[in-house]
């Protein structure tokens, strides 16, 4: 999940990615691997869970004198290599402290 | 006389059993002997529809990766992995421990000589031989339609087995009969290939898929019910999707399954006295409907 916000004039102001999918070290060093034959087992899983609702909040600061940001959650999933990406969902919402 | 009877019988209980799908017969030599042994070629004629589905499916293509990338190619390649044999020439049926769910039929019917015909191709990136080798319909249909072996023996030859009923007289030259499988319908015949944790068995633990693993510990326990085959072979579907190789198709199956909800609000936090930070903040939510954690592996 990559959340990106941009001022009205298009400059990021933020960004910021969440990763979820099970981790595993070949149980010898504390390196994540990647590959069925380096993988030995879990030691983490971020992973979306069958009947529970994965939760998070995402803050960012505006820069002095943006009062305006137009946030977007761009849900990928990425099979094998991060190059290789199915787009899920997009989510772009505007937000102001204007009212 | 009381011996000879007993002979007999022996012989005849034994025999039945002992005939399963390659299990006494000789062994393929090569890639192509194989090949010819869990042909399914000839399924194409009767069950056109089932037989295109399975063409694009993962099953179809287990050594080929996603988008062609002959993930096994490590596995042939000298130092690059624990498995690797020295030489491609000496590479064994050991060297490829992978076999045991990408192409379960080479533990039961191939000699050492096809793993060194494998090992060659992938060196040579022969995607045409190395696409030969698939999950064919009498994997699924024969070889592993039986894992109450001690009770019901080995999967017979000539013989096919259904999720269904048995059909005494099936069409197909070499498959003339069709039994109840009793666990085609279940998850476990699934499961057997899709992973239950770190594979321990071999002299160097690795891990491939643990989704069965995690339909059984997570899925199961917060009270679902549904089979793999009630998830993803709708009305027989044999695609049994999602096949990666269709990104346009994999995108929609993801949005269907997973829900995304966002939550946004600018406001501007008081740190101390004056001292205000505008701020957004984003609340997102996840959800899916799988059986299982998404993604696995
Ligand atoms: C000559 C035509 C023909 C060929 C070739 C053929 N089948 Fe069949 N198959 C049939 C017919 C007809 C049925 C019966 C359908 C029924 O009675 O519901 C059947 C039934 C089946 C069933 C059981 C269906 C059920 O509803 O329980 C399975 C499984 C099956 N075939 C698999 C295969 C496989 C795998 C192959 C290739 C090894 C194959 N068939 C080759 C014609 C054929
Ligand atoms: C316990 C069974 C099992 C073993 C052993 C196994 N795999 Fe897998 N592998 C699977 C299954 C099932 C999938 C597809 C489903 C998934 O990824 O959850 C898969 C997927 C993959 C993929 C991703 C391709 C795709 O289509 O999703 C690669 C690459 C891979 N395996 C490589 C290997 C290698 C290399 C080995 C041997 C070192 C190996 N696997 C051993 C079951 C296994
Ligand atoms: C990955 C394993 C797998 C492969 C490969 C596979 N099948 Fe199946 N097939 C199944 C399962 C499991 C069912 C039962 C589905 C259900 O319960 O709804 C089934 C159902 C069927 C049926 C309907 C009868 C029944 O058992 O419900 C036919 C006919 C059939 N398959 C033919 C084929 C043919 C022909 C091929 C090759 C083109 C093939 N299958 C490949 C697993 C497989
Ligand atoms: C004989 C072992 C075997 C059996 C039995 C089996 N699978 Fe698979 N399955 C695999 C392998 C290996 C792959 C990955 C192939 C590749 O590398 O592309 C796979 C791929 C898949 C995929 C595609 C997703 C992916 O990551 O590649 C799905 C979905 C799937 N299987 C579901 C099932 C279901 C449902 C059943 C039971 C009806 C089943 N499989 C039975 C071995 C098996
Ligand atoms: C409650 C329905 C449900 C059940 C039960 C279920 N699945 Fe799934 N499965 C899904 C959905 C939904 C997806 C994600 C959408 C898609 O990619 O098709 C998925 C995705 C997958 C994938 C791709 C995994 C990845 O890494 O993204 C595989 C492989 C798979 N399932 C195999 C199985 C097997 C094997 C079983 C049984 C042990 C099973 N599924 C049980 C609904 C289910």
């Amino acid at each position: 999940m990559i959340v990106t916000a941009k001022s009205p004039d298009g400059t990021e102001i933020g960004k910021a990615e969440r990763h979820y999918h099970p981790q595993a070290t070949n149980c010898r060093d504390t390196k994540m691997k990647y590959g069925a034959q380096w993988k030995v087992a879990n030691l983490r899983d971020t992973s979306l869970q069958p009947y529970q609702t994965k939760a998070d909040t995402i803050e960012f600061d505006l820069p002095a004198g943006v009062r305006t940001a137009e946030v977007t959650v761009d849900l990928v999933y990425q099979a094998v290599n991060p190059d290789n990406s199915y787009p899920i969902h997009s989510v772009t919402n505007t937000v102001t402290l204007d009212r | 006389m009381k011996s000879l009877k007993l002979l007999l019988v022996l012989f005849l209980v034994v025999l039945p059993f002992a005939a399963g799908a390659g299990q006494t017969e000789k062994k393929a030599k090569t890639i192509d002997e194989l090949v010819e042994m869990y042909d399914s070629s000839g399924c194409k004629d009767c069950h056109a529809e089932i037989y295109t589905q399975w063409e694009k499916s993962h099953h179809a293509r287990p050594l080929m990766g996603v988008k062609g990338g002959l993930m096994l190619t490590p596995l042939a390649t000298k130092g690059a992995t624990a498995f690797s044999p020295d030489d491609p020439q000496r590479a064994t049926i050991k060297n490829f421990p992978c076999f045991k769910c990408h192409l379960p039929q080479a533990l039961i019917s191939a000699e050492d000589s096809v793993a060194v015909e494998l090992a060659q191709a992938l060196v040579a990136q022969d995607a045409t031989k190395v696409a030969k080798l698939r999950i064919t319909c009498t994997v699924c249909h024969n070889a592993r339609a039986i894992i109450h072996k001690r009770e019901l023996g080995e999967p017979e030859k000539g013989v096919l087995y259904s999720s269904k009923k048995d059909i005494d007289a099936h069409p197909d030259k070499t498959f003339t009969k069709v039994k109840k499988s009793a666990i085609m319908k279940n998850a476990i015949f699934c499961g057997q290939c899709h992973g239950l944790g770190p594979n321990l068995e071999f002299d160097q633990p690795f891990q491939c898929a643990n989704l069965y693993g995690s339909y059984l510990h997570s899925y199961i326990p917060a009270g679902g019910t549904h089979t793999c085959q009630e998830c993803h072979m709708k009305k027989g579907d044999h695609v049994i999707a999602p096949n990666f190789n269709d990104d346009k198709q994999t995108s929609e199956l993801l949005a269907q399954a997973i829900s995304l909800d966002v939550q946004t609000l600018g406001y501007e936090w008081l740190r101390k006295a004056k001292d205000y930070t505008p701020k957004v903040v984003v609340n997102t939510k996840i959800t899916t409907t799988a059986g299982h954690r998404i993604p696995d592996g």
